[in-house]
């Protein structure tokens, strides 16, 4: 029997189960050491242009020519593009969204059901430069048609107006490979809080006279409002931050903002951007891409903090 | 005992189950005729197909889907039908658009592939060379090597991440989630710039491979922790508890009760994150050279991916590149499911006897 009084102590006591704790600690926060050396080492490469640019004429001025002295490197079509693009295809996704994951989970029958969420799931982990390639070879050409046949019926509300006779390399086709590719994350999150929605909520609508409709309207999208925008916002960031795709089927235009112009084949993206212009570029200029970058980075951060508080606020049960 | 009945009850005595009279019949119409006026259209009026789909199906479509609801239940139904209507709409479209991606990759993807196409390298190859030679060997093999790397470096970060997230009392862990989902989000052009300034504009290395592995990593990461974490968090805090008691300090709690339990989630966590960076082209464009030779040293040289492979392919623009281009896609999704199936097919669960006997 050992002799010495034992004490229940709450921290560990172990060598080993300090080590333990200590490695966890460490990885933990390894990750605050990766942000903070993403933003140090961009922000520090990418300071020459903001100082040569000013940082507000850098991030909202127009025109891109590195031909002059000193040379002009502005984003502002560009982080209006990543913006219109992501809006544009969160409009596109949202309903799509929305509906397959009510028809999953309310709708269809076991086995159909199944077979969606598989070919859902599947989509969401298809590589993005795959879908660029579909986009660029089979949507684009047919989505050209679609946009014209918008123009044909519509052109007279302004976003559709096109003046370019071309209705390739357009905002609304990339808006379009941008939809297809967050579809399947808006909807795993739909889904998720639709499951675990509380069904005495809706039997006790249904017994209180509810059809599917109003116990949707009512019931269902209130609950899980939070959960959506946050699924929402969390493909926004994933929109904003889609490279290769929107580089094949987007025409970009440096020198002017399309505001709202849908189907002129002009448009930006900053990553898009970055991508094009990086493998002739000149030190300076690849000091203005990083410096690009650095705005990518933030803009894709504060959705993503604003989203992931959403989320954590939409299930509340959960503990952590 | 006899009021005991454990019969199912007749199919009679459920009412609900059944539809009032002649409903069958009407949404049969009211599926069918919408459906056959607009191919009628389309085909008699010569129009485009998505001109047809938004002028006539879709409000056909929805007058019938509303005709039945009222004529189920009233009033009331009618925004039942339309909801209905509305929602396979939508459904559907999505289901085509994904299935016309699958499609494509499948029919294109196989008009390229041949077995020389899997093993050879590019070194012979110009962007107008025919199939007859030339591959993605050397690319699947950089993928490959690339890819593991950062799995390697990337895994254990994660999983201890996770580790941290559930097992310890830490005041920091709301924070380090917050930034981890934040992190997810990150631009992958971002994390090959990140690299690239880190490593490249200083002068301490070239582009060579191993630069790609590491702009992997920040991708990696969150999607590796988060689903970890979900996992460990599965593990009943009972398992935990009692291993506790009787008298195992955390660390043995955890490897031997804890981890084993959450095993099936650990392996899914590396897939998704394997899923997340296979794919990438962007980072990889920045920080490493493409080469068109079998390189299998990540530290010197050029080397290729699937992904920039594709990419490459892509920016040549000729009809022969692009068929590569797809044949590589479906090389690319084909590598996807090996991995994951032979990760599946490793952590079966296999009898609880085996578990036991490993303890004596």
């Amino acid at each position: 029997m050992p002799s010495e009084r034992r004490v229940l102590q709450a921290k560990p006591f172990q060598l080993w189960d300090r080590v333990f704790y200590g490695v966890a600690k460490a990885a933990g926060y390894s990750s605050v050491v990766l942000v903070v050396a993403i933003l140090f080492f961009l922000g520090q490469s990418a300071w020459p242009a903001f100082e040569q640019q000013g940082v507000l004429e850098f991030i909202f001025g127009t025109g891109w020519d590195t031909s002059i002295d000193p040379p002009t490197m502005h984003i502002g079509p560009m982080l209006w593009g990543s913006l219109l693009l992501a809006a544009v295809g969160v409009a596109i996704s949202v309903p799509m969204a929305i509906s397959i994951a009510y028809f999953i989970e309310f709708l269809a029958p076991k086995p159909v059901a199944k077979i969606a969420t598989i070919i859902v799931d599947l989509l969401a982990a298809i590589p993005s430069i795959v879908i660029g390639l579909w986009g660029l070879i089979v949507l684009s050409p047919v989505a050209a048609g679609w946009g014209e046949l918008l123009n044909d019926s519509l052109g007279f509300i302004p976003i559709f107006a096109n003046t370019a006779e071309n209705f390739l390399r357009t905002p609304f086709i990339a808006s379009i490979v941008i939809a297809v590719m967050i579809v399947p994350i808006i909807s795993s999150v739909t889904r998720e809080i639709f499951s675990q929605i509380d069904q005495d909520l809706i039997k006790g609508a249904l017994a209180l006279g509810g059809t599917k409709e109003s116990v949707l309207r009512k019931v269902i999208l209130p609950t899980s409002a939070g959960g959506i925008i946050g699924g929402t916002l969390l493909a926004l960031g994933r929109a904003m931050g889609e490279t290769v795709a929107i580089f094949f089927v987007l025409n970009l235009s440096y020198n002017e903002f399309n505001f709202f112009n849908i189907l002129e084949p002009q448009g930006g993206a900053i990553a898009s951007l970055i991508l094009s212009k990086f493998s002739e570029a000149g030190p300076e200029e690849v000091n203005a891409l990083l410096a690009a970058g650095v705005v990518l980075f933030v803009v894709t951060l504060i959705i993503n903090s604003i989203a992931s508080y959403i989320v954590a606020k939409a299930q509340p049960w959960r503990k952590n | 005992m006899s009021s005991l009945d454990l019969k199912p009850r007749p199919k009679s005595a459920e009412p609900w189950s059944k539809l009032p009279g002649g409903l069958k019949q009407r949404i049969l119409i009211a599926s069918t005729v919408p459906t056959l006026v607009s191919l009628a259209v389309m085909f008699g009026m010569q129009l485009d197909f998505m001109a047809v789909l938004f002028t006539t199906f879709l409000p056909l479509q929805l007058l019938a889907g509303g005709w039945v609801g009222f004529t189920a239940s009233g009033k009331r139904g009618v925004t039942d039908g339309l909801l209905v209507v509305v929602t396979f709409f939508f459904s559907a479209f999505v289901l085509v658009l994904l299935a016309s991606v699958l499609y494509s990759v499948l029919f294109y993807g196989a008009g390229a592939i041949s077995p020389h196409f899997i093993y050879q390298n590019n070194v012979y190859v110009t962007a107008t060379t025919g199939l007859e030679i030339g591959g993605v060997g050397h690319a699947i093999l950089g993928t490959l090597i690339l890819v593991g790397i950062s799995t390697v470096i990337t895994v254990p970060l994660g999983v201890i991440t996770a580790v941290y997230l559930t097992e310890t009392r830490d005041k920091g862990r709301g924070f380090i989630r917050t930034l981890l989902q934040a992190m997810s989000g990150l631009p992958s052009i971002v994390a090959g710039l990140f690299i690239y300034s880190m490593l490249i504009v200083s002068g301490l290395s070239t582009q060579i491979g191993i630069m790609g592995a590491l702009a992997l990593i920040p991708l990696m990461l969150p999607t590796v922790s988060r689903v970890a974490e979900e996992s460990l968090r599965l593990v009943p805090a009972e398992l935990r508890n009692g291993a506790l008691a009787l008298g195992a300090p955390a660390w043995r709690a955890f490897f031997m009760v804890t981890l084993p339990a959450a095993r099936s989630g650990i392996v899914t966590a590396v897939l998704l994150g394997i899923a997340r960076i296979i794919g990438e082209t962007a980072p990889l464009i920045l920080v490493t050279v493409v080469g068109d030779s079998t390189n299998l040293n990540p530290l010197d040289g050029p080397i290729a991916t699937l992904p920039t492979y594709m990419y490459n392919a892509l920016i040549f623009g000729y009809d022969v590149s692009i068929q590569r281009a797809w044949g590589a896609a479906l090389m690319l999704l084909l590598v996807v499911g090996i991995i994951f199936a032979a990760a599946r097919i490793a952590v079966r669960p296999v009898g609880a006897q085996k578990k036991k006997k490993v303890k004596k």
